[in-house]
């Protein structure tokens, strides 16, 4: 082994220790803590707590299920066929991942919900004396769930498409294959790496989703709502319990989804071009597939606009009527008169900076190591721990942290963080690892190392080759990774809940406690900002 | 990589907003009590006491329960201001509070005062039952506990999330309580409510959606507490409210200092004023809180006050047989009751 060797492994094995102390480490905490046998034994006996964790389960397989029917369909739709407006709805049906998750949940219970403008006007128009329905339990919360995340598959789906080969497709015709055939045995083969991302990363959101379970769950219990449950009731071991139990089911199915994921070897070699999309001819049928797509993009946006229209809506005017009888700019206003509530706002956009521009280096430095310098053995451990935080639900892991940083034992690795300002952005780091982690090695995979060699036998120095060829031809996937990460940050609240101090309550806390206290109008106007910075970034991130 | 760069400007910047502190001690308080309450204490008492900055967090006081004990290692807050005492007194036995006694403190009755002056009661917090003013008349209201089982208010009532909320529990405690005292048996208790289940429409996860709920009409009746239900109809809500005939129970809303708190002396200022009764008025002047100290003269207090002095009848409530047992019937309750109601009719 030469010197430069060993310094690689060296470098390596520090990076995998770190991932270790911040992924591994506190999750194995709790399990240790969790190891007491009276809170195990209540757990098995309570049929409740089974019940929630099947729940779960099934849940976050319907959500996969029905997002994937919903965001495969629309993304062949928008990547095959061209017709008018194509573009700008292809960004509008993306637009549900800016939807902050509380008041996300909060817009559809305005909407959908029974005094919600959709039951109103159902209401007054076929002359009902009761609402036509009631928003609770399991399909209510299938419907958000299927509404937020159909846009993974969406998103990835049309990523996949867009390097699919066309050549590859003309061959499978060619040796005479029909187009079921072709879709069946070449394209979604191709997609398979897309489609197991997507899945994995609804099935995990849908595991951990907190909001709309405790908004419209009712009697309906999963095990996130469980946790919190036991928690009020000051059952802490049988918390810990619950929390152990959510994050073993987590990190099975993550075992399970990475087996079927396959290589992206496949991406690599693609190097011919995507298939032109079909221009649809008939007039008729290009006016139908517009008129189609715009409603559908207006449904879509519906809970965005209903945001809008409840931060406009001065307090306890709107009661029984089905529109509000008055608005005005009265929430905004109180919104940037109040310094102590201009805070919240900055200092989410600081963690959240912080925060990505961490995981991004940390991402960097794996794909450098992972992906060009290193032997194979090396590169399991490293991606694993990357996507591990993925399989862990954010309240399990922010307890995990807390009580991992809430003791002074240097030697081993642990000291008191909680309450500091800077465990909250620690967390993000390592939430937002899964992100800036996957679109940073795919990104290393589909270089050419051939460049780089190019770059080095020009004289280029390694710094410099990285500086001026690797980091340029990274920027797409450094900008999207970073962006869905920032965003993330942002607008989160289930590991805010357990971490933020005085100094840095994100704004999901402010918006948590303006609802707390009634200012329903402000908490919205605070869901408007966080809307349109969110999509501001995507913005910038998807520009290529 | 030039597209980040203002990005990371922008962030500096923001972080070094975000650490200028001006040179006064800060005082740390975690409350239940609203951004009204706390925003007007914020400035009176920054009025007293130029060198303190007040800093509050706003959340639920089981929330405050659960950081103090996961903030054991570094406690960030140095008061707790608001919830019921009986949180507050499993918080004593978890010795996360300080002992200091007031001044105020021997005008408070002996169930307001904690064990070992580790808390004391500065609000008395009353439930009631409220009802949807646009749609019921005051007399067509529910007048007590039993009428809330009466067939026409099937499924019309809406009952805020018990297990989350403190007053909540004092309820429920009190029907069981009350169950036990004529049947010597939680049994009793239980199957009110039971019934009082099938006539629930849906348990609503907080304050404000019950509040936002009973106006727009999905139920016509719930049960919250007193001083939520003034400043919602201050604000024009239109909800109603009764005391029910047979008495209420009454919450000792308490405040404490934080064990290990970093600002001690600003802690013990703020509990000191609390309850002066200058700041009693205050509360009850400007956001509805009932004092808890007996030595106010009553031509002091406010109208509204006077008013529920006189028609107000406290509930005979064992709160420290609360404590103990709360947290069991509130879990069986969980596992039995919700929503088996509708069934065991």
């Amino acid at each position: 082994m030469t010197a430069r060797e060993r310094g690689r492994v060296l470098a390596a094995a520090a990076l995998t220790l770190l991932l270790a102390w911040l992924v591994l480490y506190p999750i194995l905490l709790v399990g240790v803590d969790a190891a007491h046998g009276d809170a195990i034994a209540a757990f098995a006996r309570r049929p409740g707590e089974w019940q929630a964790l099947w729940a779960s389960v099934w849940i976050s397989l319907a959500s996969v299920a029905l997002a994937a029917a919903i965001g495969i369909p629309l993304a062949f739709l928008f990547e095959w066929l061209e017709f008018p407006g194509r573009k700008t709805l292809g960004s509008l049906i993306a637009l549900p991942a800016v939807l902050p998750p509380f008041v996300g949940v909060i817009a559809f219970l305005f909407l959908y919900g029974e005094s919600g403008f959709v039951a109103r006007a159902v209401q007054q128009l076929l002359g009902l004396a009761e609402p036509p329905w009631r928003l609770q339990g399991a399909g209510a919360i299938l419907l958000v769930h299927a509404y937020s995340m159909y846009v993974y598959f969406y998103l990835f789906t049309r990523a996949g498409l867009a390097k699919l080969d066309a050549s590859m497709l003309e061959a499978a015709q060619a040796l005479g294959a029909g187009p079921w055939v072709t879709l069946r045995r070449v394209t979604l083969p191709l997609l398979r790496p897309s489609l197991a991302g997507a899945a994995l990363l609804v099935f995990m959101t849908a595991l951990g989703s907190f909001s709309a379970p405790y908004v419209f769950g009712g009697g309906f219990r999963v095990m996130t709502t469980q946790i919190v449950a036991s928690k009020l009731n000051g059952e802490l071991a049988l918390a810990t319990v619950e929390t152990v139990a959510l994050a073993l089911v987590a990190i099975v199915a993550l075992a399970l989804i990475r087996r079927t994921e396959g290589s992206d070897v496949l991406f690599a070699l693609g190097k011919g071009i995507a298939p032109r999309r079909r221009q649809l001819r008939r007039p008729a049928v290009r006016g139908l597939a517009a008129a189609a797509g715009w409603l559908f993009a207006f449904v879509l946006l519906l809970p965005h606009l209903t945001l809008l229209l409840v931060s406009l809506v001065p307090y306890g005017t709107w009661t029984t009527e089905t529109l509000p009888p008055q608005v005005s700019l009265v929430n905004y206003q109180r919104l940037l008169a109040e310094p102590d509530r201009l805070a919240p706002l900055l200092n989410s956009l600081w963690m959240a900076a912080a925060s990505t521009a961490a995981a991004i280096a940390i991402a960097l430095a794996a794909g450098a190591l992972v992906r060009r310098r290193l032997p194979w053995r090396w590169r399991s451990p490293i991606e694993t721990l990357i996507a591990l935080p993925w399989a862990l639900p954010g309240t399990v892991f922010a307890i995990a942290l807390a009580a991992t940083f809430a003791v002074h034992e240097p030697l081993a690795l642990r000291w008191v963080l909680v309450g500091t300002v800077v465990l909250l952005p620690l967390a993000y780091v390592v939430r937002n690892l899964p992100l800036t982690g996957r679109a940073v090695l795919a990104g290393f995979g589909q270089i050419d190392p051939a460049l780089e060699e190019a770059a080095a036998s020009l004289g280029a120095g390694r710094w410099t080759a990285f500086r001026r060829v690797t980091l340029p031809l990274l920027k797409p996937a450094l900008m999207a990774g970073g962006s869905l990460a920032f965003v993330a940050a942002l607008g989160d609240f289930v590991t805010s809940i357990v971490l933020y101090t005085y100094d840095n309550r994100p704004i999901s806390i402010e918006i948590m406690s303006s609802l707390r206290v009634n200012e329903i109008g402000v908490a919205a106007a605070f869901g408007v900002i966080l809307m349109l910075v969110s999509a501001a970034v995507l913005g910038v991130g998807a520009r290529r | 990589m030039r597209g980040r760069s203002p990005t990371f400007g922008a962030a500096l910047l923001v972080l070094a907003a975000a650490c200028g502190s001006p040179g006064r001690t800060p005082l740390v308080i975690y409350s239940p009590h609203g951004r009204d309450l706390l925003s007007l204490f914020e400035r009176r008492f920054e009025q007293l006491h130029p060198d303190v900055d007040v800093r509050w967090l706003d959340m639920g006081s089981q929330e405050v329960y659960d950081r103090l004990r996961s903030e054991r290692a570094n406690p960030q807050a140095d008061v707790w201001f608001g919830g019921p005492a009986t949180i507050f007194a499993r918080a004593a036995q978890d010795s996360l509070l300080e002992a200091f006694r007031p001044s105020w403190a021997g005008a408070i009755d002996a169930h307001g005062r904690g064990p070992g002056d580790r808390y004391f009661a500065v609000y008395e917090t009353p439930a009631v039952i409220v009802y949807a003013e646009q749609a019921l008349r005051p007399e067509d209201a529910p007048q007590d506990w039993d009428d809330l089982l009466a067939p026409r208010w099937r499924g019309k009532v809406l009952i805020r999330d018990p297990l989350a909320s403190g007053t909540m529990r004092a309820v429920w405690g009190m029907i069981i309580e009350r169950g036990m005292k004529q049947t010597g048996d939680t049994a009793a208790g239980f199957q009110w409510l039971r019934r009082l289940d099938a006539q629930t429409k849906e348990y609503v996860l907080n304050g404000p959606l019950l509040d936002q709920k009973i106006v727009r009409q999905e139920g016509l009746v719930t049960v919250w507490d007193l001083p939520d239900i003034l400043l919602n109809r201050r604000d024009g809500l239109q909800l109603g409210y009764v005391f029910p005939k047979s008495g209420t129970p009454v919450i000792e809303d308490a405040i404490a200092v934080v064990r290990g708190a970093r600002h001690g002396a600003a802690a013990r200022a703020f509990v000191e004023w609390v309850g002066s009764v200058d700041a009693q008025l205050v509360a009850a002047r400007e956001v509805y809180r009932l004092p808890a100290r007996r030595d106010i003269p009553a031509d002091s207090l406010p109208a509204w006050a006077r008013e529920v002095r006189r028609r107000m009848r406290p509930a005979d409530v064992d709160w420290d047989l609360l404590a103990g047992q709360g947290g069991e019937w509130m879990r069986y309750w969980d596992e039995h009751v919700r929503g088996r109601g509708a069934v065991a009719r």
